[in-house]
């Protein structure tokens, strides 16, 4: 469904994405950990349209996106849920959410609406109410409910469960479980590399712009050198 | 003596480049004048008294980046004062039966009214700089807006003091342009010598960052309000000599429109350097006159070609060159880089501060969400500690609040015996702890040297006794010394993560603070940068507390780590006991719930 | 207290047309962090339409649509012709370059048509006058605000309820998780100079009918007012425009009524007064009575 094929990313004289390479088939859930300061929500914006890659390219259901502009994608069925969340906070939680269906006929904004409100029974509550006055956990699930608005086929998420309290992070795991048997296909950034591992069918992991190791979820999760992995130790013996 | 050296030195640059520049406009406008005609002599007189106001501008405007639309009503202040004690007595008490201030008795000659005027004016600037120093964003700019809509209707209505709208007319007229050409040469001198000394080095530093300058110990307000007024000085004189060149004063003489076409001049040739703003003088007073010609005489709108000129040349410039046609390139600086000398090496050893930095209890909420809760560092007189933790964990919070950019709720920040809680960045950098900010921020449009004299600018005041290193050791130290003369922005990543590290370094800090120094490097990259802290600390006997993702950077440069999450401190102590802690694992990767 | 009831309603008038002003300033800021100098030259336009509107015999039935729609357009055609070029820069940059503009406008009416003022006729009931409980009105202080007040409900009519209006706002807020939901910057962009050009065009029809005549620097003072009045309020914010404007219009006619009873022989200089307070209140505060944070853009 996906296929990110050796992309470069840089800002200015920075150069956060090497190469890189991964594919999401329809479907499946993936998972892309690594440290901080890895290149994974580079990854996701550059694939979401927001960066252009200097080098490589970008497959999608089989068009070349390579730097095409969000606006497109989204209209393509390709949703991205940024990190940090991004609502809008000036925004009651109706308007963000119309928002995200900006793409969609009158008709099909108004159903989705509706099940938006029923999959998220917390939104519903404060429907009226500026984003900027919802909770964290209810900060998250409106922005995910907001890139549902579009109904995409294929769903990035960047650290999702980023500043949650402990309950919050169950619901937003809940949420992917739910998410995928819906079908949908998942591309998941996050940082809760464990429990992101064992839901996840495979998982991809980034160190300074490089991809260092693939597998499924279970063996990324059972490798004793994740920690390692991610703290830098062994990089130098594995750096080409 | 060193001092009075490098002041005379200073001075002698200053001249030359300014003596150069008048040469080169003076050679032009004999050229053009020779061609015969008084209009063409009082061309050049207008060009001369554009020429002043136009770098009486740029020593505001072009070194804070603060832009001012209210130049023009201080220009109008001068010219009047001019005109108040420069008409002789009797045709003044003809012309002004009522004026007020027992000016009625004064009168003083061209060289005394000019003064006069220069003095007022920089008086009522100056106490008006007060408020558009203090302000930020675009209200300063709204305040020079203010200040020309006030003294316009002063002007026009203050019938005891202006004559109102007819003006002022009888001012000894000066003969020739000689004195116009004097006025031009010492306000060339004026605005090059300006940015030579500390406090014109400092505006410029608050014009490169706005937020940087206070970070290294520059005082925004202090910088900008002498900017200010030395730009008050050369406006008074420009308005004076207009005045007196021309004979009269009448409030059309220095409008909004007027202003602009100086703005033009100089956003046209480049705001950042003296040579551009006499470029840009050159080339718009001489494109205006041609327009002019252009334009039918018989349909009495002489300024409508004008008006097509100024808009069209500004657009394209604005499109092609926002940094206007010269950019940097300045006479002045040039002379700088070629006659730089390294001062002697002082050949002092370094030791280590003798300063504890204790952040304690430290408490910080935003609304309803914890960033820290109860979490702190301790940093000894030259030791490593490494502060770390996964996202959102409140490293950058706890950072924010030790250099004061977040106000903590509860905890202490102590230097010693100094307090630090609550202070703000410019006092903390001032009593020894320098940072570099994670997304980079350097004074771009200077040179990498530039960048480091900076800052020891700061620390020649304020850091005297500690051990200063020169620029270009602490430049070695870093590996930047090849690219000394570069202009910092033009450097890549790696290298201006090292030259700011270089440049906190030049503060002669008791501790460096450092925001994710490897964020974006490649792990060989980072390796070299254990060396570069290492070294440039150890030249200015500073501890480091540093922060950074990279936890094999992290481990690999510290004696001490500790670690945060949500708010705490999860576990700290050596780097070997950190990694084998089974918590650092859970909080990194997550717990399998 | 006839007196008060009078001045208030003028403030209100000349206020209601700087908030206008103002908005669209403010519009432009949010979407992209333009302080545009160029806006009072679609007022400009505007007078210029009608005059060539009226010398074809035209009437003032159909003159809102001429100066509305000529607005619409000329506001557009600056984004394209010369922002959209330099939609990254700094602002300063960008402020610059909407000065370029506004001196251009300035040099084209006067090479094409004239530097002199140009007249056309007013409608005839504009200075036409009424009385309610003892205090007198003229026509076109209700129109002005009747005008004003209807265009701020259709503004927020727009911006809380269609899909353009809050693909604005989110832009204004954060414009890369704009076009995330699929909001196209370009049309967003085209978009909010549209609805600032029919907010300054309804202003250019206010200050028209009052004095019907056009002139190439005729928009300026009324910029430099609305930029004041938007930058009052915190730029960006879009209730704060129009308290902004207000609050200016009524300062100014409240100081002009009167200073001279506070301060005799001071009449003369209530437009100094008024901008010394000004000056005063931006030391205060910087950021204007509603300040506005602004995602950083990538």
């Amino acid at each position: 469904m996906l296929e990110v094929d050796q992309i470069t990313t840089r800002y200015g004289a920075i150069t956060a994405l090497h190469s890189a390479s991964l594919e999401v088939r329809a479907g499946e859930l993936v998972a892309l950990v690594g440290p901080n300061g890895a290149g994974k929500t580079t990854l996701l914006n550059t694939v979401a349209g927001l960066l252009r890659p200097a080098t490589g390219s970008i497959r999608f259901e089989g068009n070349d996106i390579t730097g095409t502009e969000p606006a497109r994608l989204v209209r393509a069925g390709l949703a991205l849920v940024p990190e940090h969340r991004r609502i809008f906070k000036d925004l009651t939680v109706e308007e963000n959410l119309r928002l995200g269906g900006s793409t969609a006929s009158a008709h099909d904004r108004r159903e989705r609406l509706e099940e938006a409100a029923d999959l998220f029974p917390v939104l519903r509550t404060k429907w009226t109410t500026s984003a900027g006055y919802l909770s964290g956990g209810e900060a998250q699930q409106l922005a995910v409910a907001r890139a549902l608005m579009s109904n995409p086929r294929l769903l990035l998420l960047d650290e999702p469960t980023l500043g949650l309290a402990p309950t919050m992070v169950d619901v937003v795991f809940d949420l992917l479980q739910r998410l995928r048997e819906q079908g949908r296909t998942l591309l998941v950034v996050e940082q809760n590399a464990t429990r992101v591992l064992q839901l996840a069918d495979r998982g991809y992991l980034l160190r300074t712009g490089n991809i260092v190791a693939t597998g499924t979820g279970a063996d990324l999760a059972a490798d004793n050198s994740l920690f390692d992995s991610f703290i830098g130790l062994e990089a130098h013996g594995r750096e080409a | 003596m060193s001092g009075v050296n490098a002041g005379l030195l200073r001075l002698t640059r200053s001249t030359l480049a300014s003596a150069a520049l008048v040469a080169i406009v003076a050679a032009l406008a004999m050229a053009y004048t020779s061609g015969g005609g008084a209009s063409r002599d009082s061309l050049i007189a207008e060009m001369l008294s554009n020429f002043i106001l136009v770098l009486g501008m740029q020593v505001f405007i072009g070194n804070t980046g603060v832009l001012s639309f209210g130049h023009m009503a201080f220009a109008q202040i001068a010219a009047y004062a001019t005109a108040v004690v420069g008409i002789p007595l009797a045709a003044k008490a003809k012309a002004l039966p009522d004026i007020p201030f027992g000016l009625d008795s004064v009168h003083y000659g061209p060289l005394g009214a000019t003064v006069f005027a220069i003095v007022v004016t920089i008086i009522i600037g100056g106490i008006f700089g007060i408020a558009v120093s203090r302000a930020s964003g675009l209200a300063p700019t709204m305040i020079t807006l203010a200040a020309l809509f006030v003294v316009e209707q002063l002007v026009k209505n203050w019938k005891e003091l202006t004559r109102g709208a007819g003006g002022l007319s009888g001012i000894p007229r000066l003969e020739g342009n000689g004195w116009l050409w004097v006025g031009a040469f010492v306000a060339l001198v004026v605005a090059h010598l300006f940015q030579e000394t500390r406090i014109g080095r400092f505006a410029i530093a608050t014009r490169e960052d706005e937020l940087a300058a206070p970070a290294l110990g520059i005082r925004l307000f202090s910088a900008r309000w002498a900017a200010w007024v030395v730009s008050m000085g050369l406006i008074a004189l420009g308005g004076s000599l207009r005045a007196q060149s021309l004979g009269s004063v009448n409030p059309k003489q220095f409008t909004l429109d007027s202003g602009i076409l100086i703005l033009v001049m100089l956003v046209v040739g480049g705001m950042r350097c003296v040579s551009g703003a006499v470029l840009g003088t050159v080339l718009i007073t001489a494109g205006n006159e041609l327009f002019r010609q252009l334009g039918d005489p018989q349909r009495l709108d002489i300024e409508r070609f004008p008006d097509l000129f100024l808009g069209g040349t500004m657009l394209l410039v604005m499109l092609l060159r926002p940094g206007g046609l010269l950019g940097d390139r300045d006479l002045a600086g040039w002379l700088r880089r070629r006659t730089y000398r390294r001062p002697p090496p002082t050949g002092e050893e370094p030791r280590a501060g003798s300063n504890t930095l204790v952040a304690a209890e430290i408490e910080v909420h935003f609304g309803g969400f914890v960033a820290l809760d109860g979490a702190g560092v301790t940093v000894r007189p030259g030791e490593v500690v490494g502060l770390i933790g996964p996202n959102g964990a409140g490293k950058t919070t706890l950072f924010n609040v030790i250099t004061g950019i977040v106000h903590e709720q509860g905890g202490r920040v102590t230097l010693g015996d100094r307090e630090l809680t609550d202070a703000k960045p410019v006092d903390i950098a001032r009593a020894g702890l320098a940072r570099t900010f994670q997304n980079l921020r350097l004074f771009k449009n200077l040179s990498v040297r530039e960048n480091v004299t900076l800052t020891e600018l700061v620390a020649a005041r304020h850091r005297s006794h500690r051990v200063r290193p020169d620029a270009d050791t602490l430049l070695a130290d870093a590996g930047l010394t090849e690219w000394a003369d570069r202009q910092a922005g033009t450097l890549d990543y790696g290298n201006q993560r090292r030259l700011e590290l270089a440049r906190a370094a030049a503060l002669a800090p008791d501790f460096l603070l450092l925001d994710e120094p490897t964020s974006g490097m490649s792990d060989q990259e980072s390796q070299a940068m254990v060396e570069s802290v290492r070294s440039v600390a150890t030249r200015v006997g500073a501890g480091v507390l540093v922060i950074d993702h990279d936890l094999g950077f992290i481990t690999r440069i510290s004696d001490h780590i500790v670690v945060l999450n949500e708010g705490r401190i999860l576990a700290e102590g050596t780097p070997a006991a950190v990694r084998a802690n089974p918590l650092v694992a859970e909080a990194y990767l997550g717990s399998s719930a | 207290m006839t007196k008060l009831i009078q001045t208030i309603v003028d403030g209100l008038g000349v206020g209601s047309t700087y908030a206008l002003l103002a908005l669209g300033i403010s519009l432009i800021f949010g979407v992209m962090h333009l302080v545009n100098f160029a806006h009072g030259e679609l007022i400009t336009v505007g007078a210029y339409a009608s005059y060539f509107f009226f010398l074809h015999g035209g009437s003032w039935w159909w003159m809102p649509f001429v100066i509305i729609g000529s607005a619409v357009l000329a506001s557009v055609a600056t984004e394209l012709v010369a922002f959209r070029w330099v939609r990254n820069a700094s602002p300063f940059t960008l402020l610059l370059t909407s000065f370029a503009l506004e001196r251009l406008s300035h040099a084209l009416w006067q090479i094409f048509v004239s530097p002199k003022q140009r007249a056309f006729p007013k409608p005839a009931w504009v200075f036409n006058q009424f009385k309610v409980a003892g205090v007198s009105f003229e026509v076109m202080d209700v129109v002005t605000i009747a005008v004003t007040a209807a265009t701020l409900a259709l503004t927020a009519v727009v911006f809380k309820r269609t899909l353009f209006g809050i693909s604005v706002r989110g832009a204004a807020e954060d414009f890369d998780a704009a076009r995330l939901m699929g909001v196209r910057a370009n049309r967003v962009i085209s978009g909010a100079f549209a609805f600032a050009g029919l907010l300054a065009g309804v202003a250019a029809c206010l200050i028209l009918m009052r004095s019907p005549a056009a002139e190439p620097s005729m928009g300026s003072d009324w910029l430099l007012k609305a930029v004041i009045a938007a930058v009052i309020g915190g730029l960006g914010s879009f209730t704060g425009a129009v308290v902004g404007g207000l609050v200016l219009g009524l300062l100014e006619t409240l100081t002009r009524a009167y200073l001279p009873e506070l301060a005799v022989g001071w009449d003369k200089f209530s437009t100094a007064v008024v901008f010394v307070l000004i000056a005063v209140f931006f030391v205060i505060r910087p950021d204007g009575v509603f300040k506005v944070s602004h995602a950083e853009r990538v």
